[in-house]
C-alpha cells in the first residue's frame, strides 16, 4: 500500500527496474523537482531517499556506474539542502536521511566509493547539523549514524573528518556532547565512538584530541562519574538508616554499581589503548578531580564524625588530615604552574563549593577503591594511589612538602585542582571555546581528494618527536618512549634515584626525602628489571641472616612490634582507616569491603611490588635506614654494592595487618559470630600472602598460631559433631563446595547486595556465604566452613600435603567392568528386577564402602566383572511387606570429588529377589551394617579431623584385616614390570584388597594396556592430582597427628623417605590396604564384626 | 509517535551470521528482500502492537565492538532482550553460541529475554547445523528457538515479536520493573491505545508511515 501511495510523481514514467542507473537518474530528477520541502511532496521525497540508499548498495554491489552518477550529481548536497529546511527538518525526513546515510555507509564495501562519498565535506556537515535531537528517534538514528562513521575510520579515513589545519574534528567533538545523555544507548554509543577514534593512530589527530578536548571532556566524565558515586552512597546510607526497608533499594543499587564498573571499564579500555597523551591528561583529571578528592578523602570522615561526636579523639590528628589533604592537594597540583597552560578554556575556583566537600562514607569509598584496583592497572594511577594509601604520612607532609613541590614543579603542567567540583563549563561551551570557527566551505575541503592525499602523513604510527612537540618540556622525550611523558611517570622517574644518574646528589639533597625511592616506578619494562634485583636481594638478606638469635629475637619482640606499627599508623591517616575498618567485634560490614580493597591492592599487577612491602613484608626483613627498632642484619646487604641504591625505611606494618586478620579468624571461631564465611575466607586468602611475606620462605613462624587457630576452628566444628546422618551428608558437601568455588574477589565487587547491612534470613536472596547462618543448620555449615578454611591456611603454611580430605579416597574404589577374585568371598545371589519389570541375575557383593554387583566372568571361574558399584554410605533399604525375599534398594553413585556437590544421582531402584528368605535378612543384615559401618569410618574420620576426644590418638595397627586375605593371589597374574613396580610389590599386593578378601584386579574388558600400567594409571588420572605415593603419605601424617601441636615435626617429608619408613613398616601389616583409611584406630570388636557368615 | 511502552534489543552473534539484515528486514519492510542485494543496518526501530498496545521495538547491533570490554558490558545491560543469532550453514557460529550466552548472561539483567535464531534458513542445500540440534541447544539453556530467513523474510517478524510478546508477559507478571530505563524498558508519553495504523504494514523510519498519507 505504501509503495503504491509514495509514488507521487508517477507521472514522470520511472523505469520498472527498481534498481538500475535509470532508476537513480529518475530518483535524481524527482530530487531536482522538489527542492523546497512542503507538505504535499515529504512522502515523495522520503520514499526517494530511501530507494536512492538501496539502489547505491545495490550499484556497489553490482554496478559501479550508480556511484558514478550520484556522486557526478553530487546529490549529498541536496541532503543537505533539504535538511536545513525548516520544513524538511521535522523529523521524519530526517530520520529517512539518516538512515539512508546509516544504510550507505554501513553498507559501502567498495573503498573507493566510500573516499568519494566523505571527501566532499557534506558529510561532516551534516554531523554538525543541529537536528531537533528531543526527539528520541532523531537522536538514536542521529548517533548510530556518527558510530557508523567511528566504525570506518582508519588512517587513510581519518582526514575526512579531521581537518588538520582548521583543527576540527566535528565527528569527535559533536559526539562527546551527548557522552551525558539519559538514553543509555547514546552513551554507549558515544563511548564506542571515541574509543574508535582513539584507536586511530594518528599523531596530529591526537594531538588534538588531547589539547583541544581531553580536559574538557575527561573532567566532565569524572564530574558524571562522581556525581553518580554520590547517588550511591545515598542510596546506601538510606538503607542503612531505614533498618526496615532494608534492601528494598537493591535494585536501584545493583544499576549504580553496575553503572559505576561501566565507567571504570571504559576508563580501563581508554588507558589500555596505550596513548600515551591521552592517558596522562584521564590519569590527571581522574586523581586529581575523582579518585583522591572523593574516592581516598572519604576514607578519612570517620575520624571525623568521631569528632563531632566529641569523643576524646585526638583533635590534632584530624587537624592534620585536614593538612595532608591541603598538601596532597599542593603536591599532586604543583605548586606553580609557570609552565604554559594546555587547556585554554577558563578555570576559576568556585568558593561556594569549598564549604561542604561531598565525601561518600567510608564503606562505600572501600567498595569503590576495590573496584578500581580490581579493573584499572594502568600504572601511574593505581601505583599514585596506592602510594597514597599506603605511604601518605603526617609528619612527612608536614615536613617534606615543599620538598616533594621542588621535584614536582618541573613538571607542573596540571592546573587541575584537587577537589571533586563540577567543571566550570559544560563541555559544550567548553568545546566552543576550543575549537576555532568552522568553516566548511574553506577550499581545503572544496572538492574530492585524491588518495595519496595523505601520503606523507599515512605513516601515522605515534612517532614520539612529532607527539610531543606540543608538550610544555621535551627535554626527555629523546631519552625515552614517549611513554615517560606521563606527568606521574615524570615525577617518578625524578624522585626515584634508582633511576636517575644524579642519584646521589639528589639524595644528599633530600635526606629525609618524604617519598621513599622505592615508591613509584611504573614503566612496566624497568619495574621488572628492578624487581628482579630486589628480589634477588631479599633473597640474599633471608639466607644471610643469621637465624638463631633473629629468631629469637623476633618472638620476643613480635608483640612490641605490633605495638610500635599501632603507634606508626597514627601517622597514615588512610592506611589507618583500613586497618580499623577490619575490627570485626560488632560486625563485619565494613571489613569485607578493606579486606577488599587490600586484596585488590594487592594483586593489581600495575602496583609496585616495592611499595607493597609496607603490608607483606615482615619488618625485620625491610632495609632500614633510620628506623633503630627494625635495623637487623640489613647493614650488610646495604653494604651490598648491588644496583640498587641503599633504601629508604619503608615502615612495615606487616604485623599489624597480621593480627587484624588474625583477629577476624578469631572471632568467627566464636559460635555467635559476626563473621560471614566470605570474610573469613578473604581474610584467610590474605593472610596466606601476608604471613608467605614477598621473601616467600618466612612463613614456618606463624605456624603455631595457625595451627592454635586451627584447633579453635575444630572446636567450633565439634560442637555440631553429631552421629546423625545430616551432618555427614552436610559435612562431605561443605568440603566440596569449598574446594569447588574459590572466592573471586572481582565477582564479589560486582554484587551490590554486599554494600547492605549483614542480614541473616536467606529470604533476602543473597548466597549463604555472604550473610550470616540462619538456624542451627545453617550455624553447623558455617562451622564446617570455617574450618575447612582456616585448616586449608594452616596446611600452606606449614607446607603439609592435604591426607585426610576428602573423607573418600576414590583409589581403591571397584569401577565399573573391575575383574575382581571373588573366590571364597561372600556371594548373594539374586535377581534384580526393575520398575519396567526388566530382570537381571547378579551376585551381591559388600566391601568396606561399596555394593558390588557382579556377574561371573565367563573366562575365570571365580572371577566376576563388577557391573554396577555404588555407594554403601547412601544405600536405601527397604524390605518387601508381601515378599520375605525381597529387599528395595535405591543405589546411588559414589561420592568422589567434585561430582560429590552436586545432587546424589540414582544409579538404580530396584526389587532385590533373593533365593530365599533367610538370604534375604542375611543381605538386608550385610547392606545394613555395611552402611551403618561406612557411615561411622567417615564419622571417625571428621573425628579425627576435629579432635573429638577418644579419637585423637591413631594407631598404626591396621583395623580391619580382611578374612580371606590371599596376597600371594594377587600376583600371580602379574607380569613383571620396572624396577617401580617391583618395589611396589613388595610393599603391598598389586590389587586392591578389600573386605572380605576381594582383590580388585584391574582389568577392564576394554582395557588395551597391560593390566599392571592400567592400574597404576588408573590411581592417578583418577586421582585427579598426581599423587602417585599415595599410599604413603597417611603414614607420614599420622604420625604428625600424634603429635599434633609439636613444632619439631620436619616441614615436609621427602618422598623418598616416606617411603622407606613404610616399607620399613611393612612387614607388620603386609596385607594392610595402605591408604588412610588404615588410620584408625584398632578395634577389636570391629574386626569382629568384619566376620560375616550366611 | 505515541507508544504505551518501548522495549530495547540488541542483536548478538559471529559477524556474518546476518544480524543487521534481520534487523532492516524487520524494521522497514520496504527494503523487499531481492537476491542480488545484501543489505543491512545497526539501528532500527518499529511500531508493533500486542494486546491492543503500541509497543516501539528499538533495535541496537552490537557489530564491531566486541574489542572493548566496557561496551558488551553496557549493551547487555541496557537491553530488555536480546536475539542470539546463528547461520546454520555454518557449524562454527553455532558452536560460539555457548559462549555468546555466557557473556550475555553474565552482563544482562536476569530478567532478560533471549531468542535464539538460526539465520539463513532458506539456505537448505548448504545447511550444517540441523534443526533438532538449535532446538536442543534452546531447550537446555532455557530459550525461545526460531529458525528465520532475512532473504525471505521467513519467521523474521514472528522472531522479534514473540520475543517482545515474552517481555510483554513479564511486565505483565511484575517481572520486570518498568521504572527501571536500566532494563532497557521505558514507558511512553502517553498510554494511547488508539491508531495501530502501523500495525504489521508499519514502516521503520517511523515518519515515513505519516508521509505516506499526505
Amino acid at each position: 500500500m505504501f509503495r503504491s501511495r509514495s509514488w507521487f510523481g508517477a507521472s514522470w514514467g520511472r523505469p520498472k527496474n527498481p534498481h538500475s542507473l535509470e532508476r537513480l537518474k529518475y530518483l535524481h530528477n524527482i530530487l531536482c523537482k522538489n527542492t523546497t520541502v512542503s507538505e504535499s511532496n515529504r512522502g515523495t521525497l522520503v520514499e526517494s531517499l530511501r530507494c536512492i540508499a538501496e539502489i547505491l548498495i545495490w550499484g556497489d554491489q553490482n554496478d559501479s556506474s550508480v556511484f558514478d552518477f550520484f556522486l557526478e550529481k553530487n546529490m549529498l548536497s541536496y541532503f543537505l539542502k533539504i535538511m536545513r529546511q525548516k520544513c524538511g527538518g521535522s523529523s521524519y525526513v530526517c530520520v529517512q536521511l539518516l538512515q539512508t546515510l546509516n544504510i550507505l555507509f554501513e553498507n559501502i564495501r567498495n573503498e573507493t566509493s566510500l573516499y568519494y562519498l566523505l571527501s566532499n565535506n557534506h558529510v561532516n556537515s551534516i554531523i554538525v547539523h543541529k537536528f531537533d535531537f528531543s526527539d528520541e528517534e532523531v537522536m538514536a538514528y542521529y548517533i548510530s549514524f556518527l558510530k557508523t562513521l567511528s566504525l570506518k575510520l582508519n588512517n587513510h579515513t581519518i582526514h575526512f573528518f579531521y581537518n588538520e589545519h582548521t583543527k576540527d574534528f566535528p565527528l569527535y567533538t559533536e559526539a562527546i556532547k551527548f557522552f551525558n545523555h539519559s538514553e543509555s544507548m547514546v552513551r554507549i554509543a558515544v563511548r564506542t565512538l571515541t574509543l574508535n577514534v582513539y584507536r586511530v593512530q594518528d599523531a596530529s589527530m591526537l594531538r588534538f584530541i588531547r589539547d583541544r578536548t581531553a580536559a574538557p571532556y575527561f573532567s566532565n566524565l569524572v564530574w558524571f562519574i562522581g556525581k553518580h558515586i554520590l547517588e550511591l552512597d545515598a542510596c546506601v546510607r538510606n538503607d542503612a538508616e531505614n533498618s526496615f526497608s532494608s534492601h528494598q533499594s537493591q535494585q536501584k543499587l545493583d544499576d549504580l554499581v553496575a553503572e559505576h564498573l561501566d565507567h571504570l571499564h571504559y576508563i580501563n579500555d581508554i588507558l589500555c589503548l596505550n596513548i600515551p597523551d591521552l592517558n596522562d591528561v584521564l590519569t590527571e583529571h581522574l586523581l586529581h578531580k575523582l579518585l583522591v578528592p572523593l574516592y581516598i578523602y572519604s576514607l578519612t570522615s570517620e575520624s571525623v564524625r568521631r569528632l563531632q561526636s566529641s569523643s576524646p579523639y585526638n583533635r590534632d590528628h584530624i587537624q592534620s588530615i585536614e593538612a595532608i589533604t591541603r598538601n596532597l592537594e599542593a603536591i599532586l597540583k604543583g605548586k606553580n604552574a609557570e609552565s604554559p597552560s594546555r587547556m585554554s578554556f577558563p578555570r576559576q575556583r568556585m568558593e561556594s563549593e569549598d564549604e561542604s566537600k561531598p565525601s561518600v562514607s567510608c564503606v562505600v569509598s572501600l567498595f569503590l577503591l576495590s573496584q578500581v584496583f580490581l579493573i584499572i592497572t594502568h600504572g601511574p594511577i593505581v601505583h599514585a594511589l596506592a602510594w597514597i594509601i599506603l605511604q601518605s604520612d603526617l609528619s612527612v607532609f608536614e615536613d617534606g612538602a615543599t620538598k616533594i613541590l621542588e621535584m614536582y614543579i618541573s613538571n607542573a603542567k596540571s592546573n587541575v585542582k584537587l577537589e571533586f567540583s563540577k567543571p566550570q563549563l559544560s563541555l559544550e561551551k567548553a568545546l566552543e571555546n576550543t575549537s576555532s570557527e568552522r568553516d566548511y566551505t574553506t577550499p581545503e575541503y572544496g572538492g574530492p581528494k585524491p588518495f595519496g592525499y595523505d601520503t606523507d602523513h599515512s605513516s601515522c604510527d605515534l612517532d614520539p618527536e612529532l607527539v610531543s612537540t606540543s608538550l610544555p618540556s621535551t627535554s626527555h622525550i629523546s631519552e625515552s618512549s614517549s611513554i615517560d611523558h606521563d606527568s606521574t611517570e615524570d615525577l617518578v622517574t625524578q624522585i626515584n634515584p634508582a633511576k636517575s644518574s644524579s642519584s646521589g646528589t639528589l639524595k644528599a639533597n633530600m635526606p629525609d626525602s618524604p617519598l621513599p625511592d622505592s615508591g613509584i616506578e611504573s614503566s612496566s619494562s624497568k619495574t621488572n628489571e628492578y624487581n628482579n634485583i630486589t628480589d634477588e636481594e631479599k633473597q640474599k638478606l633471608l639466607g644471610v641472616a643469621p637465624s638463631t638469635s633473629a629468631e629469637d629475637r623476633r618472638s620476643a619482640t613480635l608483640d612490641s612490634i605490633i605495638e610500635r606499627e599501632s603507634k606508626e599508623i597514627e601517622k597514615r591517616p588512610f592506611l589507618k582507616t583500613i586497618l580499623d575498618s577490619l575490627d570485626c567485634s560488632e560486625n563485619d560490614y565494613k571489613a569485607l569491603f578493606a579486606l577488599c580493597l587490600l586484596f585488590a591492592l594487592i594483586n593489581n599487577k600495575g602496583v609496585n611490588t616495592e611499595l607493597l612491602d609496607t603490608l607483606l613484608c615482615p619488618e625485620e626483613e625491610i632495609t632500614s635506614g633510620t628506623h633503630e627498632a627494625s635495623g637487623v642484619a640489613t647493614t650488610a646487604a646495604s653494604g651490598d654494592t648491588m644496583s640498587p641504591p641503599p633504601k629508604h625505611p619503608l615502615q612495615s606494618f606487616n604485623a599489624l595487618l597480621i593480627s587484624k586478620l588474625m583477629a577476624i579468624a578469631n572471632l568467627s571461631c566464636k559460635p555467635a559470630s559476626k563473621v560471614r564465611l566470605v570474610t573469613l575466607e578473604l581474610s584467610v586468602t590474605l593472610m596466606r600472602v601476608a604471613m608467605c611475606g614477598a621473601g616467600g620462605g618466612a612463613s614456618a613462624r606463624h605456624a603455631p598460631a595457625a595451627d592454635a587457630l586451627r584447633a579453635r576452628a575444630a572446636a567450633l566444628a565439634r560442637n555440631f559433631y553429631k552421629c546423625d546422618d545430616i551432618f555427614l551428608d552436610m559435612f562431605e558437601d561443605e568440603y566440596c563446595e569449598t574446594s569447588k568455588r574459590p572466592l573471586n574477589v572481582e565477582w564479589l565487587c560486582m554484587d551490590a547486595a554486599i554494600l547492605l547491612p549483614p542480614t541473616r534470613t536467606p529470604m533476602s536472596g543473597i548466597a549463604f556465604a555472604k550473610r550470616l547462618p540462619s538456624g542451627e543448620m545453617e550455624r553447623a555449615r558455617r562451622a564446617i566452613r570455617t574450618f575447612f578454611l582456616i585448616r586449608d591456611l594452616y596446611l600452606k603454611l606449614t607446607g603439609k600435603p592435604e591426607t585426610q580430605l576428602p573423607l573418600t579416597n576414590p583409589v581403591p574404589f571397584v569401577q565399573v567392568g573391575d575383574v575382581l577374585d571373588l573366590n571364597d568371598s561372600d556371594l548373594i545371589s539374586c535377581d534384580i528386577i526393575q520398575k519396567d519389570g526388566t530382570w537381571q541375575h547378579r551376585f551381591l557383593a559388600v566391601d568396606n564402602i561399596q555394593i558390588i554387583l557382579v556377574e561371573p566372568d565367563k573366562q575365570r571361574l571365580g572371577w566376576g566383572v563388577a557391573k554396577l558399584v555404588g555407594s554403601l554410605q547412601d544405600l536405601e533399604i527397604q524390605g518387601d511387606k508381601e515378599d520375605p525375599r525381597c529387599l528395595h534398594l535405591t543405589i546411588h553413585k559414589p561420592r568422589v570429588g567434585a561430582s560429590g556437590a552436586l545432587p546424589r544421582t540414582v544409579l538404580l531402584r530396584a526389587k532385590f529377589k533373593f533365593d530365599d528368605h533367610i538370604r534375604s535378612m542375611a543381605a538386608k543384615q550385610r547392606l545394613t551394617k555395611g552402611r551403618t559401618k561406612s557411615r561411622q569410618k567417615k564419622m571417625q574420620q571428621i573425628g579425627r579431623l576435629l579432635e573429638v576426644s577418644g579419637m585423637c590418638a591413631p594407631s598404626m595397627a591396621p583395623r580391619h584385616r580382611p578374612l580371606f586375605a590371599r596376597p600371594a593371589l594377587a600376583t600371580v597374574r602379574r607380569s613383571t614390570g620396572g624396577e617401580d613396580d617391583t618395589d611396589r610389590r613388595l610393599r603391598r599386593p598389586s590389587g586392591h584388597m578389600l573386605k572380605d578378601g576381594i582383590v580388585v584386579y584391574r582389568e577392564r574388558t576394554t582395557s588395551r594396556e597391560s593390566s599392571v600400567s592400567r592400574s597404576s594409571s588408573a590411581h592417578g588420572s583418577r586421582e585427579g592430582s598426581p599423587r602417585s605415593r599415595s599410599e604413603e603419605i597417611p603414614m607420614e601424617d599420622i604420625k604428625r597427628n600424634a603429635v599434633p601441636s609439636s613444632l619439631a615435626a620436619p616441614p615436609v617429608v621427602p618422598q623418598s623417605q616416606a617411603s622407606t619408613s613404610s616399607t620399613l613398616l611393612k612387614p607388620s601389616n603386609s596385607s594392610e590396604e595402605t591408604s588412610f583409611m588404615s588410620s584408625e584406630p584398632s578395634r577389636p570388636k570391629r574386626i569382629k564384626g568384619l566376620v560375616e557368615t550366611i | 509517535m505515541a507508544y504505551a511502552y518501548l522495549f530495547k534489543y540488541i542483536i548478538i552473534g559471529d559477524t556474518g551470521v546476518g544480524k543487521s539484515c534481520l534487523l532492516l528486514q524487520f524494521t522497514d519492510k520496504r527494503f523487499q528482500p531481492v537476491h542480488d542485494l545484501t543489505i543491512g543496518v545497526e539501528f532500527g526501530a518499529r511500531m508493533i502492537t500486542i494486546d491492543g498496545k503500541q509497543i516501539k521495538l528499538q533495535i541496537w547491533d552490537t557489530a564491531g565492538q566486541e574489542a572493548f570490554r566496557s561496551i558488551t558490558r553496557s549493551y547487555y545491560r541496557g537491553a530488555a532482550g536480546a536475539l542470539l543469532v546463528y547461520d546454520i550453514t555454518r557449524r562454527d557460529t553455532f558452536n560460539h553460541l555457548t559462549t555468546w550466552l555466557e557473556d550475555a548472561r553474565q552482563h544482562s539483567n536476569s530478567n532478560m529475554v533471549i531468542m535464539l535464531i538460526g539465520n539463513k534458513s532458506d539456505l537448505e542445500s548448504r545447511r550444517e547445523v540441523k534443526k533438532e540440534e538449535g532446538e536442543a541447544f534452546a531447550r537446555e539453556h532455557g530459550l525461545v528457538f526460531m529458525e528465520t530467513s532475512a532473504k525471505t523474510a521467513a519467521n523474521v517478524e514472528e522472531a522479534f515479536i514473540n520475543t517482545a510478546k515474552e517481555i510483554y508477559e513479564k511486565i505483565q507478571e511484575g517481572v520486570f520493573d518498568i521504572n527501571n530505563e536500566a532494563n532497557g524498558i521505558k514507558i511512553g508519553p502517553q498510554h494511547s491505545t488508539a491508531g495501530g495504523a502501523s500495525g504489521a504494514g508499519g514502516a521503520g523510519a517511523g515518519g515515513a508511515a505519516g508521509g505516506g498519507c499526505c
